[in-house]
């Protein structure tokens, strides 16, 4: 049974009245209005009062089954969903924000260094006068500003915000004066002045409109600031409007003296820099140079700690993450763009699934009675969607009916499935392979039948690794064949962190574990007396083991991966917290108006089917909305339309469409009705000729006359 | 990467490649086809019987939209989605609605039956000149009540008046804007633009002030576009962080009544003359004072029909005397304004100075000034 979420409330009571224009048209011509106002109680409900009301509703809807009305309770059921989303997502949210905070922290540790480094030589450099505002100092050595140039790796900068956002609350906790200046305060439109001001007010929140630089000097001269250094971050130098910024650089290298600044610039390259600033300005500079993590390896972070390490109970499908994949890869390669779109569809899932809201019992330690209690009060309706859902209907078979003990078989395999990813993972890093890339066939669902049934059938494999599923992983297996041995063992030392909540993969991974260390460790000590009378003999002693033990931990591997690598999709309820409509992703993701509207028009038939309009061709064509004549019509020109010659098809086509009113402007021309009925026919055909070159020109498909053509209108977008 | 990846995504994306073959061939078949047509027909605009522009543009007004019950099925089809776009909307992403008709009923229409529980502001970016500041204002003012109604404490302490909040910059209007409200979850104000990419709004400015009101935490946006190149009006920082858009293809194929008032008709004699209807409408979008700068200039020429304008600093003092301008710097922001819309000319006067027309006949003047009431 296909339940909709989106009977939660009922919007269908009142037709939307297309005609009721003109008690609106005042609104029409307004800049702005104010639609409506919340209601007071909304106010009032969201107090907290009342919000603990709405809460002990939604209780005593789980406690017991209530037979409230279906409007009422789907109402519940929505709010319930939203909870679950926030939750959900503000913990992977704050996964994400830490992880790549951890990823910058050792760099920012360096320019933390170095700001200081360079603090004091200017201090070193300038014994006195140093409290005073004035005199400013003249020597040309000392007009150097200390510059670290932070190389970001992406084309687009919008990736880097985060994390410079999060250098500033990082300088800022480690004792710097701190200002942000972004590419709008270093406009031309601007000037210089609002650069200063913007820097002003950030060093002193409560500072007025008005400011010079003395001002920032005589503020810096204060006892409780003098001790620190003013790093000035600009997070995206190119966008900056080059003049303003060299005369701002120029300027505040007067002052470095008294004003200990210190900038930290976002830059794609250097030849990007030098190209902005003239060599006179790139002199007060005294650069230094950093470099940020690349984005894959931020993209592989992320990978491992949100889609695979915890289940925050929302999980992605095998093309959802496919589209995903692809749309980091091709479309602009940033996280932002990645993130947003994994929210989307967290957003999509949890709005589009009516049992979504017992996703975050993934979280809890004692999830089956949390979700037994949930399930018991269950509403008859949603307890027989969850059994038809078609992964449930598939493994029926079994005779499971319990929903609480499915979901915690799901929760163990889900469990399983990314212990042994991060086995493979593990093994992904030693071997360079892109982490998304494992992940994207781990998930695959046909891999299931691949591995689990075809234990017996498939050749043995350490004859034809290449067959078994032909990409990442069997490539990552035949890594562990490879593995010099210190690498093997530590390998497994990581292996069984991984696998220590799981007690069967556990067991498994322990013995080969040890068996690996104990010659090894034997070894060792011998081996180091070996070595230093003849290194062959250490080596080929070491050679004999090595083929035995790789072998050992391949095969481990392969057993845990046929035993335990699960995808989700093949396991039953997924449904409840997999995410797998792709299409709608993508839609709600990137829209292609270029040719979604030109689609629009040309198929406007499929749209605008009424009852009436499907017998004949001409009835058919007397409906089509005139724009879409107009458009179809076009399609016939280049890319120039000749008015003329438009209008006159388009009047044709009107009239064919319309068989009364040719009959009557051909047969009665002589009649002086017959005249007036021909002329307001061609007014009104007129006009809505007009009509819809206006309505072309606002979807911005044509461009009107120009002085030169007036007598064509030139076409635009090209898709046909 | 290796092959066997390279493999899958060239399969992947092998339909997204046809796709923009198809465009480049139809491109350059366009231009030769457009190259021949050219040469066979050099048929003139003027070989039409034009009618009348007062004529043309009562029938165009009169148009009644083929296949209503279509369209109205179409609207009517978008409200089972009512309810989802309101959870996407609570979840913190900004609606984008494209797709071929106007959108302004159908977003009216979700606001009113949808968002019942919040404070709804629409901005009809489809005018000609929109100022954005009277906007965050209201937000703001808006944002207040719901607070102080919230608190139920005594008012008197550290309200912000009206004026107060005029008188702050917009910066600081945006600050408080997003500012955290503690306890408080779901509340927000939602804000509908019609034609975010409506000619007021394409300038990067105004693009830029509302993604930065988009991104306040108690405020949602809910926008129509429909111009093709919409798109690329923001970047990669404005779609993904600022406006968080989630787009919805929603084709409504009805008529552009409210947007296409100001586009001028291509069977029309062209831009000779502004008729009094266009003038109206123009006015009626500018503000009070401005309206009154215009009158006092249509009651001057109506007075002095044989004259060949006001000249620039009489137009000024009388201003001034009804205290409808303060110094010369607003009156010439009205006059630009009055200017950009063929509402005015200057020409000389046969002594050398610079006298200001409105270019209507006397007959369009008066009843353009009765319409203004």
């Amino acid at each position: 049974m296909a339940l909709s979420p989106s009977t939660t409330c009922d919007f269908h009571s009142s037709p939307i009245s297309t005609s009721n224009a003109s008690d609106v048209s005042d609104n029409n011509l307004q800049h702005f209005f104010v639609l409506h106002k919340a209601p007071a109680r909304k106010c009032e409900r969201k107090s907290s009062s009342t919000y603990r009301r709405t809460k002990r509703k939604i209780d005593m809807l789980l406690s017991s089954p209530i037979k409230d009305t279906q409007e009422e309770n789907d109402a519940i059921y929505e709010q319930l969903r939203l909870e679950a989303f926030e939750n959900t997502w503000s913990k992977i949210n704050s996964t994400v924000k830490e992880v790549l905070r951890e990823i910058n922290l050792t760099l920012f540790e360096e320019i933390r260094q170095w700001v200081f480094e360079s603090f004091s030589t200017i201090r070193s450099a300038s014994p006195v006068h140093m409290m005073k505002p004035y005199p400013i100092a003249a020597g040309a050595t000392c007009k150097r500003i200390p510059a670290a140039l932070i190389f970001t790796k992406n084309i687009e900068f919008v990736d880097d915000m985060l994390m410079f956002q999060d250098l500033k609350g990082y300088m800022q906790s480690n004792g710097c004066h701190v200002a942000f200046l972004s590419a709008l305060d270093i406009s031309t439109k601007c000037g210089i002045g609002s650069c200063l001001r913007s820097l002003y007010k950030q060093l002193v929140p409560e500072a007025s409109d008005v400011v010079d630089v003395p001002l920032i000097a005589s503020w810096y001269c204060k006892d409780e600031n003098y001790d620190k250094p003013i790093a000035v971050i600009i997070e995206d130098m190119e966008r900056c409007d080059s003049a303003v910024l060299a005369d701002f650089i120029k300027m505040l290298s007067e002052w470095v003296m008294k004003i200990p600044i210190i900038f930290i610039l976002g830059v794609t390259t250097f030849d990007a820099l030098r190209k902005l600033l003239p060599s006179s300005v790139m002199h007060n500079l005294q650069l230094c140079k950093f470099t940020l993590e690349s984005p894959i390896r931020r993209m592989d972070s992320l990978i491992e700690y949100v889609l695979v390490r915890p289940s925050f109970g929302f999980f992605i499908g095998h093309k959802v993450a496919l589209f995903l994949r692809n749309h980091f890869l091709r479309h602009d390669g940033t996280i932002t763009s990645f993130l947003k779109a994994l929210k989307l569809a967290c957003v999509k899932h949890f709005s589009g699934e009516p049992l979504s809201f017992l996703c975050p019992g993934m979280l809890h330690d004692d999830c089956e009675a949390f979700w037994s209690g949930k399930c018991e009060s269950l509403s008859e309706v949603l307890r027989s969607y969850a059994f038809d859902l078609p992964s449930c209907q598939r493994g029926k078979t079994t005779g499971d009916n319990n929903l609480s003990q499915g979901l915690s078989k799901l929760k163990w395999l889900q469990n399983s499935w990314s212990s042994v990813l991060l086995c493979l993972l593990e093994v992904g890093k030693l071997s360079k392979i892109q982490l998304l890339d494992i992940f994207c066939e781990a998930i695959d669902p046909t891999l299931c039948s691949g591995w689990a049934l075809g234990q017996q059938l498939l050749p043995p494999l350490t004859a034809s690794h290449d067959s078994v599923n032909g990409g990442f992983i069997s490539q990552a297996i035949q890594k562990v064949r490879e593995l010099p041995s210190d690498s093997l063992c530590q390998l497994l030392g990581q292996w069984s962190l991984h696998t220590a909540e799981v007690i069967e993969m556990d067991k498994e991974v322990k013995a080969v574990h040890s068996m690996i260390n104990l010659p090894s460790d034997g070894h060792t000590s011998k081996e180091k007396q070996t070595v230093n009378i003849n290194g062959c003999l250490a080596s080929s002693a070491r050679k004999k083991g090595k083929p035995f033990l790789n072998d050992e931990a391949a095969m481990l591997l392969v057993s845990l991966l046929r035993k335990f690598l699960v995808p989700i999709e093949s396991v039953p309820f997924h449904e409840i917290f997999c995410f797998k409509d792709v299409s709608s992703l993508k839609s709600a993701l990137i829209g292609d108006p270029r040719s979604v509207i030109q689609d629009d028009l040309l198929k406007s038939g499929e749209y605008l089917q009424s009852t009436s309009c499907s017998r004949r061709e001409h009835v058919l064509s007397s409906s089509i909305h005139d724009t879409a004549i107009m458009y179809s019509l076009a399609q016939e020109y280049g890319d120039l339309i000749n008015l003329h010659d438009w209008y006159h098809s388009f009047k044709t086509k009107v009239l064919i469409s319309n068989p009364k009113a040719k009959r009557k402007a051909q047969h009665s021309p002589a009649s002086e009705k017959g005249k007036s009925k021909a002329l307001e026919n061609e007014v009104s055909i007129q006009a809505r000729f007009c009509k819809a070159v206006t309505e072309l020109q606002i979807t911005g498909l044509i461009r009107m006359p120009s002085k030169r053509r007036p007598d064509f209108l030139q076409r635009i977008a090209f898709n046909l | 990467m290796d092959l066997n990846a390279f493999e899958s995504l060239a399969m992947d994306e092998e339909g997204d490649e046809e796709e923009e073959f198809g465009f480049s061939r139809n491109y350059f078949l366009a231009r030769e086809l457009g190259s021949s047509s050219r040469k066979k027909s050099g048929r003139k605009l003027s070989e039409i019987d034009l009618v009348d522009e007062q004529v043309l543009r009562a029938a165009v007004s009169e148009i009644r939209p083929k296949n209503e019950a279509g369209i109205e099925a179409l609207l009517r089809s978008y409200k089972d989605q009512y309810s989802k776009w309101l959870f996407v909307l609570r979840c913190g992403f900004g609606l984008l609605m494209y797709g071929f008709g106007s959108k302004k009923v159908l977003l009216e229409d979700f606001a009113s039956t949808a968002l019942t529980d919040y404070d709804v502001i629409v901005i009809n970016g489809y005018l000609p000149s929109i100022n954005i500041k009277p906007v965050v204002v209201t937000i703001a003012e808006l944002l207040q009540d719901k607070q102080q109604c919230r608190r139920k404490v005594s008012t008197g302490n550290k309200q912000r008046t009206q004026q107060q909040f005029n008188t702050l910059s917009i910066d600081d209007l945006l600050t408080y804007l997003n500012e955290e409200v503690e306890d408080v979850k779901d509340s927000f104000v939602c804000l509908v633009i019609h034609n975010i990419d409506g000619p007021a709004l394409r300038d990067s400015e105004s693009q830029q002030y509302l993604a930065r009101m988009a991104c306040c935490s108690n405020v949602r946006v809910i926008a129509s576009i429909d111009h093709v190149n919409a798109p690329l009006l923001w970047d990669k920082k404005m779609v993904h962080t600022q406006f968080n858009w989630c787009w919805y293809h929603v084709p409504t194929f009805a008529p552009y009544k409210a947007e296409g008032v100001f586009f001028p008709l291509i069977l029309a004699s062209g831009t000779a003359a502004q008729c009094a209807r266009t003038a109206t409408i123009v006015l009626q979008s500018l503000n009070p004072n401005a309206q009154s700068v215009f009158k006092v200039l249509a009651e001057y020429q109506l007075a002095n029909e044989k004259a060949e304008g006001m000249p620039g600093n009489t137009l000024y003092t009388k201003c001034r005397e009804r205290f409808l301008v303060s110094s010369q710097v607003t009156l010439n922001s009205h006059l630009t304004e009055f200017r950009d819309h063929g509402l005015l000319k200057a020409r000389k006067h046969s002594d050398g100075q610079d006298c200001l027309y409105i270019p209507l006949s006397s007959e369009a003047l008066q009843k353009l000034l009765s319409d203004l009431g």
